[in-house]
C-alpha cells in the first residue's frame, strides 16, 4: 500500500537521439521505496524502455550509480523519503551515455593501469566459475566499480584524460600492498600530468563513494609515496571507521 | 602480477564502442565546462574549498598584472601618481582593498591546507583544517577593514 | 610495464606540485611583508606612500632584493597555478608543452617587466 505519490524527473537519451530530455513520472510511495524501486516501476508500469543498470539490490554490485538531484548515489539504497520535493535522476557524470541512465563503464574501466591484476583473488571460490562469455572474475578491492568518484570530480568534469579517483585509488592499494604487483610500474603510471598530479583535493570522491574506499585520502597518500617521503599509510590512511568494520577505531 | 586479463569479459559491444566503430552517447555533465568547478550546490567543504581557491588564484593572477599597471603610473611622474592616489583613498577602492586581503587570506590559508593534506599529513583532517583556517582568516579580515577604513580620515 | 591508455608516458610530474608548495609557503611570508611595509607602516594618505616616498622606499638595497623575490616567486606561483587550471581542460600532450613554454614567456616577461619597474623607480631616487 502506498503512502504518497512522487513525482520523479528522469533523463531520457538513445543513441539517435539529437539531446537527451526529461520525462516526468508520477510514482507511488512508500517510506521505505527506494529510487531504484521507484525507477523500476516506471519501467514496469509505464514504459518498460526505460534503460537502466542494476543487480543485487544491496550496494554491492555497484551498477546502479546515478545522481539524484545532483548527487552521486546508488539508487538500490537511496530512499525517496530521503530527497525533497520532485526526485530528479540523471545518469552519472562525465562518462559517455548508452541509454537514458546507463553510462559507458568501459570508458571508467579504460582508465585504470593496464594490465592490472586483481588484487582480491582470495574472495573466489576455487569450484565457481565464470559465466558464458566471461573469462576470469575481476574486483578490485572495496572499489565496487560505481563511477559515483568519477561523477562527483569537478576536475573530471572538464578533463576526459584526467584517470580519475577509483584508478589511482587502485594503484595506492597496489603499491601499499603489492601482492606481487609491479611496484614501480604503477608509481610511474600515476606520476603523469593526467595522474595522482591532476587531484585538487576537493575530497568530493570519497563524500561520494558507498564502499568506503576513500579515493581522495588514497591519492594524497600516493602523492606522498610519489614524492619520494617515508611512507606511512597508517597514518595517511587509517583504519576504517567502526561503523563499518564494527571494530573500534 | 597475476595473468588476468582485464580485457577479457565484457561486455558484447564494448570493443566496438571503444574503437569508434559504434558511437556512444554524449558524456552527461553537471554544467557545462569550468562552470561545474565552482557549483557548489549540495557540495562538500572540499568542494567549496577547491572553488574559492580557484577563483581567489584567477583572481590574483587578475590583481598582479592590475598592480603592475597601477605601479607604472610611477613611471609617469609625481603627478600621475598622486592622480592615483586620490581614486585609492576613496571607500569604493578600499572596498577593493579589503576584497584583495580576502583574496590573499582564503587562497594563502587554504593553500597551507592544500600543501599539508596533499603532502600526505592529515588528510583525514581536511574539513577541520579548513574551517579552522577560515575562521582564523576572518578574525584577520575584520583587523585589516577596520585598519584600512580607519586609515580613510 | 604498466600503462593506461587515458595519459601519457612522461618524466615526473612531481616538481610542479613541489614549486607550487614551496613558492606558496614562500609567499606566506613575503606578501605579508609586502602588506605591512607598504600599508600598515606608514602614515602617508590613507596608509599609501607619496611618490618620493615610493622612490626612497624601493631604492634600499634590502628593500629592493625583497620586493624584487617577491616578484619572482609571485610570478613562478601565478605561472604554475595558471598551468594547472589550463591543464584541467583536458589539454592533449602537445598542447600541454604549448601551454608550458607560452607560461615560460609570460613569466619571464612579467618579472622582466617588474624588475625593469622597479630599477627605473630606484634609479630616480
Amino acid at each position: 500500500m502506498s503512502d504518497a505519490v512522487r513525482t520523479l524527473r528522469v533523463h531520457r537519451f538513445k543513441r539517435g537521439d539529437d539531446a537527451p530530455r526529461v520525462e516526468e513520472h508520477l510514482v507511488p510511495a512508500h517510506e521505505g521505496t527506494t529510487v531504484l524501486e521507484a525507477l523500476r516501476w516506471i519501467q514496469l508500469q509505464e514504459d518498460p524502455t526505460l534503460g537502466l543498470r542494476h543487480s543485487c539490490f544491496h550496494a554491492s554490485c555497484g551498477t546502479c550509480g546515478v545522481r539524484v538531484n545532483g548527487r552521486e548515489r546508488l539508487a538500490c539504497v537511496t530512499r525517496l523519503s530521503d530527497v525533497e520535493g520532485a526526485v530528479i535522476v540523471d545518469p552519472i557524470a562525465n562518462l559517455p551515455v548508452l541509454h537514458d541512465l546507463v553510462v559507458d563503464m568501459a570508458a571508467f574501466v579504460a582508465r585504470f593501469p593496464q594490465p592490472h591484476p586483481i588484487v582480491r583473488e582470495s574472495e573466489f571460490l576455487p569450484e565457481s566459475s565464470p559465466a558464458d562469455g566471461i573469462d576470469d572474475h575481476e574486483r578490485y578491492e572495496d572499489c565496487i566499480e560505481c563511477g559515483l568518484c568519477l561523477s562527483a570530480c569537478p576536475v573530471a568534469a572538464t578533463d576526459d584524460t584526467y584517470v580519475g579517483p577509483a584508478a589511482l585509488a587502485y594503484a595506492q592499494r597496489m603499491i601499499e600492498e603489492s601482492r606481487g604487483g609491479d611496484r614501480e610500474a604503477l608509481l610511474h603510471w600515476a606520476d603523469q600530468d593526467a595522474g595522482a598530479w591532476r587531484c585538487h583535493a576537493a575530497f568530493e570522491c570519497t563524500e561520494a563513494c558507498p564502499s568506503d574506499v576513500r579515493p581522495a585520502q588514497r591519492i594524497m597518500a600516493l602523492r606522498r609515496e610519489l614524492r619520494g617521503r617515508r611512507t606511512d599509510h597508517d597514518r595517511a590512511v587509517p583504519d576504517r571507521p567502526a561503523t563499518v568494520t564494527g571494530a573500534s577505531a | 602480477m597475476s595473468e588476468r586479463s582485464p580485457r577479457q569479459g565484457r561486455d558484447a559491444g564494448v570493443d566496438e564502442i571503444l574503437e569508434g566503430r559504434r558511437e556512444p552517447g554524449p558524456v552527461a555533465r553537471k554544467l557545462p565546462g569550468p562552470v561545474a568547478w565552482f557549483d557548489i550546490r549540495g557540495r562538500s567543504t572540499g568542494h567549496l574549498a577547491f572553488s574559492l581557491n580557484r577563483i581567489t588564484g584567477l583572481g590574483l593572477v587578475f590583481y598582479l598584472y592590475l598592480h603592475l599597471l597601477v605601479l607604472s603610473t610611477l613611471l609617469r611622474g609625481e603627478g600621475s601618481w598622486n592622480g592615483f592616489l586620490e581614486i585609492a583613498t576613496t571607500p569604493l577602492f578600499l572596498g577593493f582593498d579589503v576584497l584583495l586581503v580576502f583574496g590573499l587570506l582564503v587562497h594563502g590559508l587554504n593553500g597551507t591546507r592544500l600543501a599539508l593534506v596533499g603532502s600526505g599529513f592529515v588528510p583525514n583532517r581536511q574539513k577541520a583544517l579548513f574551517w579552522s583556517f577560515m575562521i582564523f582568516g576572518a578574525i584577520v579580515l575584520v583587523y585589516t577593514a577596520i585598519h584600512v577604513f580607519g586609515s580613510e580620515g | 610495464m604498466a600503462t593506461g591508455p587515458a595519459i601519457a608516458t612522461g618524466s615526473p610530474r612531481s616538481r610542479s606540485w613541489r614549486w607550487t608548495a614551496i613558492t606558496g609557503v614562500s609567499l606566506l611570508a613575503l606578501v605579508t611583508i609586502h602588506m605591512v611595509a607598504h600599508h600598515f607602516v606608514v602614515d602617508e594618505i590613507g596608509g599609501l606612500r607619496t611618490y618620493q616616498h615610493v622612490l626612497d622606499y624601493i631604492s634600499t638595497p634590502i628593500i629592493f632584493v625583497i620586493e624584487g623575490g617577491f616578484l619572482v616567486v609571485v610570478t613562478i606561483h601565478a605561472m604554475l597555478g595558471l598551468r594547472s587550471v589550463l591543464f584541467d581542460f583536458g589539454l592533449s600532450e602537445r598542447r600541454r608543452r604549448l601551454v608550458e613554454r607560452a607560461l615560460v614567456v609570460l613569466g619571464v616577461a612579467t618579472v622582466a617587466y617588474g624588475f625593469a619597474l622597479i630599477g627605473i623607480l630606484a634609479s630616480r631616487a
